[in-house]
């Protein structure tokens, strides 16, 4: 059955199984390739969206789980200009290999949302994805600039 | 192209080529640059290519040929910088692409570090006939650095050449800055890409100085990445974006087991389901091609494969830890054990001198020291799952053949789908895009010939096969386990007299040639990678031996980041530290001590300790221990200072000193060496992969959990520029983490533990 949903602030309709993961109608449906693939059971926040404005693990929630929802995907954020988070990521330099990036930008922004000063503490309660890069040191960094950005209207 | 053909083929069969490689002599070395200059690669929107290595535009932009692969250690970037420093580019004008395949970007200097020291020059002779490209062995930089430097410096004289024509003016007062050339005298000013289409044109030079080190003005700072933007946009594409007309999926599945074949596929519904579009089938796999790769792995999940052999269905860790201890009481040498086949043990000595074995047989027991340690397969687990996509369009021998895959071996990779499909090479195009990691993961070929396989069956639409998960965890080629045991004798003023490191487990290389080319599994040359890291120790002993029991198991096996020194490490600075512990001396000033007459190995021990503040006080359930390794030609000391409540191991800080002779980006390598040492945490305190009847028992990131931000120690990287010849940096911060943060443990609670995972 079709789902229609808002992706990244455009109504679409998705022609794709309601059980088919929403991660999957992004990537294969939608052509939205930004949001990864990492291990498929919500343990490491590789295909991290948002769902009304929700960080949400898009692995694990089925497509009819967003019908008349929104959905932003890393796509959405850059479509309207790298935000504070991504500002700092780029001052930071903090991808290597990269793939995890647009999983970790996605949970930090939605994290920037809520607790717009995270303590170090809110930020390992908050972002609990993985990156085998270890690019956390300068993720640290670059979440608390991302932080001092979006304050300052960046 | 013809003359390569047998070449290659005799690299592949491994054996009984060193010999005849000596034949060609050395005096191809210097045909590397020459080549360079006469190939030429393609060119688009007004590009000139100058050589092998670089192209400029109209607009001034250079971009640089770079045939590595970057898996997130910045290797466009680095390389990129040697070019445009002999350039002196605008940094913000130069752009990296992944040069064709061609042998004459081939990696000389890895192929010379996978040779015994006997066999270097003639397998140095030989990579430069088979210019293999592949990104490994942290030889990137050092391989590139004097064929790019020299390439740019050329480019340079032609730019200042064709400039000093339009101008007439002595190239002699001519100056690059920034891209503009520039004429003091006569005030002329102009982007060199002006002149790019007449200099290349000009013949080149015969010979170019490049850049004394003093006259850097890139290298050795740390301008933005070149990938940074678009991996934080969302754009850079991976293996796994590939999208293509009327493209396919497919996912594969493969028998329980790490060994044996696939006998039967039982389908739950007695039949494959609809939406499975093909079946390939492989000697211990099955795949499915569907329209999703969703709706591939619900369906291969109604399959039920039976198979396994005699050697995969009953092996277990355990076990295996068993028949090591077996090898190591010097059992087994006629027999094979019932078990696990093969384990008749092929002994060598790596590294000898003076007589180590007689000096500790004469130790008494006070002045003797033992100690056994081991450590577990590992998985690479790079974060994008191990995926391939394929096109084969048209039929026999006039077949195109593209395939899009993150690989480490782009040269293999052709010859393989040539041979695979049919078709002559040049009919291959590879294809590589970013790698989500690769760690060594990306040198198996196994991806590639099942999406090969998949592809045989669309009728020309291409297809995009993807492993979940859980088959990278359960079917990587591990990280082997090793055992070893270590002993040591006192003199009687309480010095170090006597070493002997001796170890058991497989050759990595012999299995990963073996999976390349079953005629490539050879025993000869020895594998150099067993023994890296403990076959010459830096410290000064009297007696030293490393002795090296090599088995085969039936287990397939991989580089993983720093190979052989990611666990000999573990075994000599582990068994440093107790040492200095039974001689009760300080285990900094203990290395120092062995370190006399290493000044550069000092300096950054030193580096560390004065860093992390050695004898500064730690809160109480703390330790700090320290750990010393060279790797790739680079050294790096860590000292690690850690935690501890109750079971619970906290590290807490990580401060590292490296030398890698001198730092070409140093952001990127204080990066790397922070990578690495996470890498290598995760390995010391988090994850294993265990073998139970043959199976492995673990299967994703819940039993296969790597480190978190929340868990992610303070990093402080000194960097120790000594000028010596160039280092790689993308493993070495591996090897000494485990063993410093285990000493730091032993400080921490005054346990010793000897095995990885840590566990309390
Ligand atoms: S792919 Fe969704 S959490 Fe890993
Ligand atoms: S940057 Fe490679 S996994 Fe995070």
């Amino acid at each position: 059955m079709p789902t229609a949903l808002t992706l990244n602030l455009a109504p679409v309709t998705l022609n794709a199984p309601d059980d088919k993961p929403l991660l999957w109608a992004l990537r294969e449906d939608a052509n939205l390739v930004g949001t990864k693939f990492g291990c498929g059971i919500a343990a490491c926040g590789a295909c991290t969206v948002q769902v009304d404005g929700v960080a949400m693990r898009s692995c694990s929630v089925p497509l009819s789980f967003v019908a008349g929802k929104q959905v932003t995907t890393i796509e959405g954020i850059t479509a309207i200009g790298p935000n504070a988070v991504q500002k700092a990521w780029i001052e930071h330099q903090v991808p290597q290999c990269g793939y995890c990036q647009s999983g970790f930008i996605m949970a930090t922004t939605a994290l920037l949302e809520k607790t717009p000063d995270p303590t170090d503490a809110d930020i390992d309660a908050a972002i609990t994805n993985l990156c085998r890069c270890g690019t956390y040191p300068a993720m640290r960094l670059a979440i608390k600039k991302a932080a001092q950005l979006k304050k300052a209207g960046g | 192209m013809a003359k390569f053909v047998k070449t290659k083929r005799a690299f592949l069969i491994g054996t009984g080529i060193v010999g005849g490689a000596l034949v060609l002599g050395t005096t191809l070395a210097w045909r590397r640059v020459a080549n360079a200059q006469n190939f030429k690669p393609p060119v688009k929107d007004g590009e000139t290519a100058f050589n092998a290595w670089l192209k400029i535009m109209p607009d001034s932009t250079v971009v640089v040929q770079v045939p590595r692969q970057d898996m997130g250690q910045g290797i466009y970037t680095t390389l990129a910088m040697l070019v445009a420093e002999e350039l002196d580019a605008d940094w913000g004008k130069v752009r990296a692409e992944q040069s064709q395949i061609n042998p004459v970007y081939g990696n000389i200097v890895a192929l010379g570090d996978s040779a015994p020291p006997p066999m270097k020059s003639a397998m140095l002779a030989m990579a430069r006939v088979i210019g293999l490209q592949l990104t490994g062995g942290s030889t990137s930089v050092r391989d590139g650095w004097e064929p790019m430097r020299t390439a740019a410096a050329s480019a340079r004289a032609m730019l200042l050449g064709a400039a000093a024509a339009k101008w007439n003016v002595p190239v002699t007062e001519l100056t690059i800055e920034k891209s503009i050339v520039k004429h003091a005298a006569s005030g002329k000013s102009a982007p060199f890409g002006e002149f790019a289409q007449a200099a290349a044109t000009l013949t080149p030079p015969s010979s170019v100085t490049v850049k004394a080190p003093k006259d850097w003005k890139l290298l050795g700072t740390s301008p933005a990445r070149l990938d940074v933007v678009e991996k934080t946009l969302g754009k850079a594409q991976f293996g796994i974006d590939v999208r293509l007309d009327g493209m396919l999926y497919a996912t594969v599945k493969h028998i329980p087991y790490v060994s044996g074949h696939l006998q039967e596929v039982r389908w739950k519904n007695g039949t494959p389901p609809r939406d499975a579009l093909h079946l390939a089938r492989g000697d211990n796999w099955l795949a499915v091609v569907a329209t999703s790769y969703w709706s591939a792995k619900k369906a291969l999940d109604e399959a039920e494969l039976v198979g396994g052999g005699d050697t995969g269905t009953v092996l277990s860790s355990e076990q295996l830890a068993a028949q090591y201890n077996e090898v190591l009481d010097g059992k087994n040498d006629g027999v094979l054990d019932a078990g696990v086949a093969h384990l008749k043990p092929l002994r060598r000595t790596f590294g000898e001198h003076g007589n180590a074995e007689k000096a500790i047989a004469s130790a008494t027991t006070a002045q003797r020291i033992d100690a056994a340690y081991s450590v577990p397969f590992q998985a690479h687990a790079p974060m994008e799952p191990m995926n391939c996509t394929v096109r084969i369009a048209g039929e026999g021998k006039d077949g195109k053949v593209d395939v899009w895959v993150g690989n480490q071996a782009p040269t293999v990779l052709q010859w393989l789908a040539a041979g695979n499909v049919g078709v002559p090479s040049e009919n291959v195009t590879i294809h590589t895009p970013y790698l989500g990691g690769g760690f060594g993961r990306r040198v198996d070929l196994e991806v590639i010939r099942q999406a090969l396989a998949c592809a045989k069956l669309t009728g020309g639409k291409p297809v995009q096969l993807i492993w979940s998960r859980e088959e990278d965890i359960a079917h990587d080629a591990y990280r082997p386990a090793i055992s070893a045991r270590m002993s040591a004798a006192l003199d009687d003023k309480g010095g170090l007299l006597a070493w002997h490191h001796r170890m058991v487990g497989p050759s990595v290389s012999k299995s990963v040639f073996a999976r390349m080319n079953p005629l490539a599994a050879g025993d000869f040359p020895p594998d150099v990678t067993n023994a890296e890291g403990a076959a010459h120790l830096p410290y000064a002993l009297a007696h030293f031996k490393c002795d090296h029991a090599q088995v085969d198991l039936p287990v397939p096996l991989g580089f993983w980041r720093s190979v052989g020194n990611s666990y000999n490490a573990f075994f000599v600075e582990t068994f440093i530290d107790e040492i200095a512990v039974a001689l009760k001396k300080d285990p900094y000033l203990f290395r120092l001590e062995l370190l006399k007459d290493q000044p550069r190995f000092a300096r950054v021990v030193d580096a560390a300790a004065s860093a992390a503040g050695w004898s500064s006080a730690l809160p109480k359930g703390w330790g700090r221990g320290i750990a010393l390794a060279e790797s790739f030609k680079s050294i790096v000391c860590q000292v690690v200072d850690v935690e501890v409540v109750g079971k619970d191991i906290k590290v807490r800080r990580v401060v590292s000193a490296v030398d890698c002779g001198t730092a070409l980006h140093p952001v990127n390598v204080k990066a790397q060496i922070s990578s690495a040492a996470i890498y290598g945490i995760t390995a010391a305190l988090k994850s294993q992969i265990t073998l139970k009847d043959g199976q492995v028992q673990q299967r994703n990131f819940d039993t296969f959990p790597l480190l978190k931000m929340a868990e992610c120690p303070q990093f402080e990287t000194v960097i120790v520029n000594s000028g010596a010849a160039l280092g790689g940096i993308g493993e070495v911060g591996v090897p000494p983490i485990a063993p410093a943060l285990g000493n730091a443990i032993f400080a921490a609670t005054g346990k010793r533990l000897r095995g990885l995972p840590f566990v309390l």
